[in-house]
């Protein structure tokens, strides 16, 4: 029997967005203000507002959910704001400032300023405390573990306050026994503390990636823990069916109890699921080029998929923390609706990082904001509707917008509150023409062969400025844009990776098909287990694998995709041939001539969630009038000249009607603003499709 | 200025142009066979036009990056007429304007529709180039002919075909064939990765709109460059620096740069004393890329980097024959590092006259080593330069504390020491430590980054160990008013522990070998300090002590802070009288700008 709905919920920085897919492929949204005290209090709200719209009982709704999907920013957020745990490192004696060394690389050719100051140390030096203890490269014990060191340097943790702990040794990922035995010490001496170990967190080859992925998820995962702890125990008291899923940065979901240890898995949770919602929302008109961009009240995340492919990177420097572990690439900028604005020592309008959040949240909220954001200049030039946000949820004070835009910014400067207005906004674009240029020209890609795919709340208005700024003629704006990432989570799967290393050479006596067959099974055992723990039935369980393969004397290695089952001479083979190609293919040659190793395998497993079946909408032959609200006075250009707008109600908007801009439609959650030169049509799938006319 | 192209497509092919730099020097990586390659990064790739102009200078390594500009137009000089599509040519020596020999450059030229566009070139460090001593660094070396093989302009490619002949020729007189035949792969792999970005670049935008591009490109850089000059208070500025005896017996040399700043152009003059029969011989193009770095540290530009920035600049590399503009037969295997860190720092301190509030600290100089040996593992011959030996300090700067672990100058921090798992793996040894070294950054307001220490033991066989470099004697170059007191840790050596447990410690360019249960450390510099440290922040250096960054008899003897008894607060008061004893104004850094101690 199937379940009547399927919940997300996305916990942004601003809002908490909630979808609710009935299984007659109804969609529906609805937001409240961020709690990042304490997330239930957010989620309780929304589940209130979705009680009373349904006229049901929180209760029957979650009981009538198959899935309850969570992707939240808690562990992004603390990272940013570097309010994670105090965290103490054990680590091989001789190499306790590898962390800190970081391979001696600074990252930026010429840059040497104080806007590049030396990485922020998560676990500074005299948290870093040298264990005497040594493994080889072939996982032989070289030096046994001095355990009274540990002893003594846990002692110390104790005293400093230490509320997390990392363990990382050298070659760890060879032979585990000195992390685990540390482990097992750590535990007896700070019960309770949380500890994690850089073979459990990151078992590949790498002391300072392992390491330092480590000491990122020792000083997030007890923050992650608090936040899942209150939303699983919530949920079940809510008598949930099944424990609530969190979305990962590999663009897949997992249980509370695999995220709360590993919050390294989660940095990326709610932008993560943007590139499959943009390639869902475009695969009717053939787009599968999509950039989306997701303005909420916070945060600008930007996302590239070329050809259907969005890049998942392993081993990277992110916000200048090396991480291990894969994640979907997403670009963030601190831009978004609550971005504040000010003037500068040097009479400079800046507009963010900074956000108002929810609270105090924009002026023109009335709870106590004085900083004029761009939600506020919006306001004054017109694009939102005083009466209409949220569905009249919350209503906006555009005298007290006024009156900030002027004192803050209009004044200092010198000029109008419209060109105050109009320079806020377009400050905040040419922020993110920036971020969307970091994605794609500074990678060798032309913006515009790609759709802009409008999500969060908003981004509607500013979409069409920003496809003219980079030269997009197709924009797509779901109905569910404001609340993208929780649609995403919605139609995504359960998946877990995982990562062994496993070298050998794939010639001569080396090649040990049956260890590396076994290994295979012991990884996909424990997938499949986990799976099932989470509910899946057995036929909902499917594994893809790939092994990373180098020729002998590289050092780094080229990803093959190989077929679940076992692996014979035969089809070693074949993943050797194929392992030359992909080289010829990434760097023009290959050496088939010459001795290939394996290194790592991963083992990807997806337990598979059916799909909401989502209904294509019919036109009822009305006509665009009847979906117009009013006329009201917009301003589109620098020049201050205010063109009497047609305002649109989108949910009376029916389908394959073109309307001109300029024009605003006004839909629950977001607003769409139509410039000049643009053509907007609602399309059968619940998106508007916005072409520039003159391009 | 009144651009002939659309900004987008400005933008675009700018972007296109730095992705195609960037995917050749992540081939190097990813396809290296030696570490110098796939850790170390000591690599550096560069696109030219038809000319040949620089077009786009990656954000490599810039002792290579300078020289690749004379030593292109040589290259294809060299061959005139006689560049085809699918040639590819190869080249290292310093005569025909190389770096070093061990610098081994390869140059595709890039044909589209039968016409000459482009050049992808890549020059990387061969862990070896034959030579009596392996990895090329042969201190006892008084002649060029005696460091290894020389290869002047040839072609390895001669229209598409592979001449096996010839890279026979070279790999025959290289020791540990396999690495320096994958990493002449690599490189191979590197310039057609270039190349496929660029012909899809053209397919695209054609010649025409490119070729305007890259003409903006240029123009912007040298107008960035102009401006920068022009703000630059016209006059003849010089600075000098030492350069110490690292084992030649000529003592210390002082090298000499000159700069003439007139409106928007800069001419550098350099004068250095006559060439040596040791190998610190700098020939033009290394200098040129010594020249070119002091310049760059000093105008911290953005971006477009490509030849434009250097149409304002003119240079004078003083008499042919001497240290800085060396002639055959002078040995020159060392000079990337030494005396080239010392030709930047020389430009440095002239510009510190010229616009002193720009200048920041000098940065840690290269004293490291190289190792080779037989693996026991495989009985294959290894050889390598362990870059991972040379990261020093960084240096302070007006605003903030040097950098740890970032150096040497050299390379401004786009060097990497390689994860010492992937070393480990690759090599028979054990790296027993890879750490920052206490009181090595260089004492001031601002204090220097940390040198690192890397301490290595071979596994069941003897290494050769092969120290070059200097930094052993002259501690790196602080900035206004910077002091150090406590000098030893601030220096770099080569400390050997032998299995009797005796210590030998080197302070000159040595070949040593040690056996299994010896140990070898090498200690290099950190990075100098800005301001003087009696106006450091009493805090920042009780930090640096929790740190263990900073000793407590450096505390006091450079600082003259005093730290209470137990060493978790600063004792305010004696650090008052201390500092006042000193002769400084005022202990609190805040409220003082003043970089020089005032007497009371």
């Amino acid at each position: 029997m199937r379940s009547q709905y399927r919940l997300g919920i996305d916990a942004g920085g601003t809002f908490t967005d909630f979808v609710l897919a009935e299984n007659n492929g109804e969609l529906r949204v609805f937001k409240s203000p961020s709690t990042p005290q304490d997330g239930t209090i957010a989620i309780k709200a929304g589940l209130s507002q979705i009680s009373e719209a349904l006229g049901k009982s929180i209760e029957e709704i979650v009981q009538s959910c198959d899935l309850c999907i969570n992707g939240t920013t808690v562990a992004l957020n603390a990272l940013i704001e570097k309010k994670g745990v105090k965290v103490g490192l054990l680590c091989t004696a001789g190499h306790e400032d590898s962390l800190e060394i970081r391979l001696g690389h600074k990252e930026e050719g010429y840059r040497y300023e104080a806007d590049f100051p030396p990485a922020h140390m998560i676990a500074p030096r005299h948290l870093r405390k040298p264990i005497n203890e040594r493994v080889l490269s072939n996982g032989q014990i070289d030096q046994a573990m001095d355990e009274q060191e540990i002893r003594d340097a846990v002692a110390y943790f104790k005293a400093q306050g230490v509320e997390s702990v990392a363990i990382s040794f050298v070659w760890a990922v060879r032979n585990p026994e000195h992390e685990k035995r540390a482990k097992e010490i750590v535990q007896e001496m700070m019960p309770g503390v949380f500890v994690c170990t850089g073979s459990e967190v990151y078992p590949q080859v790498r002391e300072y990636t392992r390491t330092s992925t480590t000491v990122v998820n020792a000083y997030l995962s007890p923050v992650m823990r608090r936040y899942v702890e209150k939303i699983d125990e919530y949920f079940r008291s809510l008598g949930a069916k099944y424990p609530v899923r969190y979305f990962q940065s590999n663009g897949g979901l997992a249980v509370g109890e695999a995220m709360q240890g590993r919050a390294v898995n989660a940095i990326n949770s709610g932008p993560a699921s943007a590139p499959q919602a943009g390639l869902f929302v475009g695969q009717p008109f053939d787009i599968n080029n999509v950039i989306t961009v997701d303005m909420g009240g916070t945060s600008f995340d930007i996302t590239l998929t070329k050809d259907g492919h969005t890049n998942l990177n392993k081993n990277i420097d992110f916000l200048r923390y090396r991480i291990g572990v894969p994640m979907i690439q997403v670009e963030t900028l601190g831009a978004g609706g609550g971005s504040i604005c000010h003037v500068d020592k040097y009479g400079m309008l800046q507009v963010g990082p900074e956000s108002a959040g929810a609270t105090p949240g924009p002026v023109c909220y009335g709870k106590g904001g004085t900083q004029p954001t761009v939600t506020d200049a919006n306001l004054v030039l017109g694009y939102l509707n005083p009466a209409a946000v949220l569905g009249g949820a919350i209503r906006l004070d555009r005298e007290a917008a006024i009156h900030a835009v002027k004192a803050h910014v209009a004044d200092p400067l010198g000029i109008s509150v419209e060109k105050a207005a109009f320079g806020i906004s377009t400050i905040v674009n040419l922020n993110m023409v920036n971020g969307i240029r970091r994605v794609s020209i500074e990678r060798g890609y032309d913006p515009r062969d790609f759709a802009l795919l409008c999500a969060g709340g908003a981004a509607g208005m500013h979409i069409t400025a920003l496809a003219e700024e980079i030269g997009s003629t197709t924009v797509l704006v779901p109905k569910v844009s404001s609340v993208f990432c929780a649609f995403g989570q919605i139609i995504s799967d359960v998946r877990y990776n995982y990562l062994a290393s496993e070298p050998m050479r794939l010639d001569g006596e080396d090649v040990n098909l049956a260890a590396l067959n076994d290994k295979f099974g012991e990884l996909e055992e424990q997938g499949r287990e986990h799976l099932l723990s989470d509910g899946f039935a057995d036929e909902q369980i499917s594994c893809t694998r790939s092994v990373e393969m180098r020729y002998v004397g590289q050092i780094h290695e080229c990803t093959v995709e190989i077929h679940p089952g076992k692996i014979t001479q035969e089809k070693l083979a074949a993943i050797l041939d194929d392992f030359h190609k992909r080289h010829e293919e990434l760097y023009t040659y290959s050496e088939p001539h010459n001795p290939v190793e394996l290194v790592n395998i991963e083992s990807t497993m997806t337990g598979h969630v059916a799909k909401p079946d989502f209904q294509d909408l019919i036109a009822k032959g009305s006509s665009a009038e009847e979906a117009l609200i009013e006329y009201r006075p917009a301003l589109f250009d620098a020049d201050g000249h205010w063109i009497d707008t047609a305002v649109y109600s989108g949910p009376k908007l029916d389908v394959g009607l073109e309307i001109q801009g300029p024009a605003i439609v006004e839909e629950p959650t977001t607003n769409i603003v139509v410039r000049p030169g643009w053509t907007l049509v609602l399309e059968s799938n619940h998106c508007y499709r916005l072409t520039r006319r003159d391009a | 200025m009144s651009s002939r192209v659309d900004p987008i497509t400005l933008a675009v092919v700018r972007g296109a142009l730095e992705t195609a730099q960037r995917e050749m020097t992540l081939t190097l990586e990813k396809t290296g066979r030696s570490s110098v390659f796939n850790l170390a990064h000591d690599y550096s790739n560069a696109l030219f036009d038809h000319f040949p102009e620089m077009i786009l200078q990656g954000q490599d390594i810039p002792i290579h990056l300078g020289s690749l500009i004379p030593a292109m137009k040589e290259v294809a000089e060299y061959f005139g007429d006689d560049i085809h599509e699918g040639d590819v040519i190869y080249h290292n020596d310093p005569a025909y304007k190389g770096s070093h020999i061990l610098d081994c450059c390869m140059y595709k030229p890039v044909f589209y529709k039968g016409e000459l566009v482009f050049w992808t070139v890549c020059k990387g460090h061969l862990t070896d180039i034959g030579g009596p001593v392996p990895a090329g660094y042969n201190p006892d070396a008084t002649e060029i002919y005696a460091e290894g093989l020389r290869i002047p302009p040839v072609k390895l490619w001669d229209k598409g075909k592979r001449r096996e002949d010839v890279i026979n020729l070279l790999l025959t007189n290289m020791r540990a064939r396999r690495d320096q035949e994958g990493d002449l792969n690599a490189q191979y792999g590197a310039c057609r990765v270039g190349e496929r970005n660029l012909l899809a670049l053209l397919d695209k935008y054609g010649v025409e709109q490119v070729q305007a591009c890259i003409a903006e490109l240029k123009n912007m850089a040298d107008e960035q460059m102009r401006a920068l000059i022009r703000e630059v208070p016209d006059g003849v500025y010089t600075g000098s620096a030492l350069l110490e005896d690292a084992g030649h017996g000529f003592g210390e040399m002082e090298i000499t740069s000159t700069i003439t700043i007139r409106d928007d152009k800069v001419h550098i003059e350099v004068q250095s004393p006559p060439q040596v029969p040791y190998f610190i011989n700098s020939y033009e193009g290394n200098s040129m890329s010594g020249i070119y770095l002091g310049l760059m540290m000093f105008a911290q530009l953005p971006p477009p980097y490509n030849e434009g920035l250097y149409r304002c600049v003119t240079v004078d590399l003083g008499e042919k024959g001497t240290l800085c503009n060396a002639e055959e037969p002078a040995p020159h295997v060392n000079c990337t590092t030494t005396p080239m860190e010392t030709l930047t720092d020389a430009v440095r301190k002239a510009f510190e006259q010229a616009a002193p509030e720009r200048v920041t600290a000098s940065w840690g100089h290269a004293s490291g080593i190289n190792i080779a040996g037989i693996d026991p593992r495989t009985n294959e011959q290894y050889v390598t330069m362990v870059l991972a030996s040379i990261i020093s300090g960084a240096g302070a700067t007006q605003v903030m504390d040097g950098w740890h672990a970032c150096g040497p100058l050299c390379c401004f921090g786009a060097l990497s020491s390689g994860d010492i798992e992937l070393l480990e793996y690759s090599y028979p040894i054990v790296i027993r430590r890879y750490g920052l070294i206490q009181d090595s950054g260089g004492a001031g307001m601002h204090r220097g980054g940390s040198g690192t220490v890397w301490e290595v033991e071979p596994i069941d066989h003897e290494m050769t160990v092969i120290a070059f470099g200097e930094g052993r004697e002259i501690p790196t170059m602080g900035a206004a008013g910077a002091e150090n007191k406590l000098l030893e840790p601030k220096l770099g050596k080569l400390v050997v522990q032998r299995a009797d447990q005796s210590e030998e410690i080197h302070k000159k360019n040595t070949i040593l070998t040690v056996k299994s249960g010896e140990r070898v450390a090498n200690f290099n510099p950190g990075g100098g300090g800005f301001g003087h440290p009696l106006q450091r922040d009493p805090v920042a250096v009780l930090e640096d002590y929790r740190n263990g960054l900073v000793s407590l008899e450096a505390a006091k003897l450079e600082y003259g802070v005093v730290l209470n008894a137990d060493s978790i607060g600063v004792d305010q008061q004696a650090t008052e009288q201390l500092r006042q004893a000193r002769g400084a104004t005022t202990t609190d850094s805040s409220q003082s700008t003043s970089t020089k101690p005032t007497a009371q």
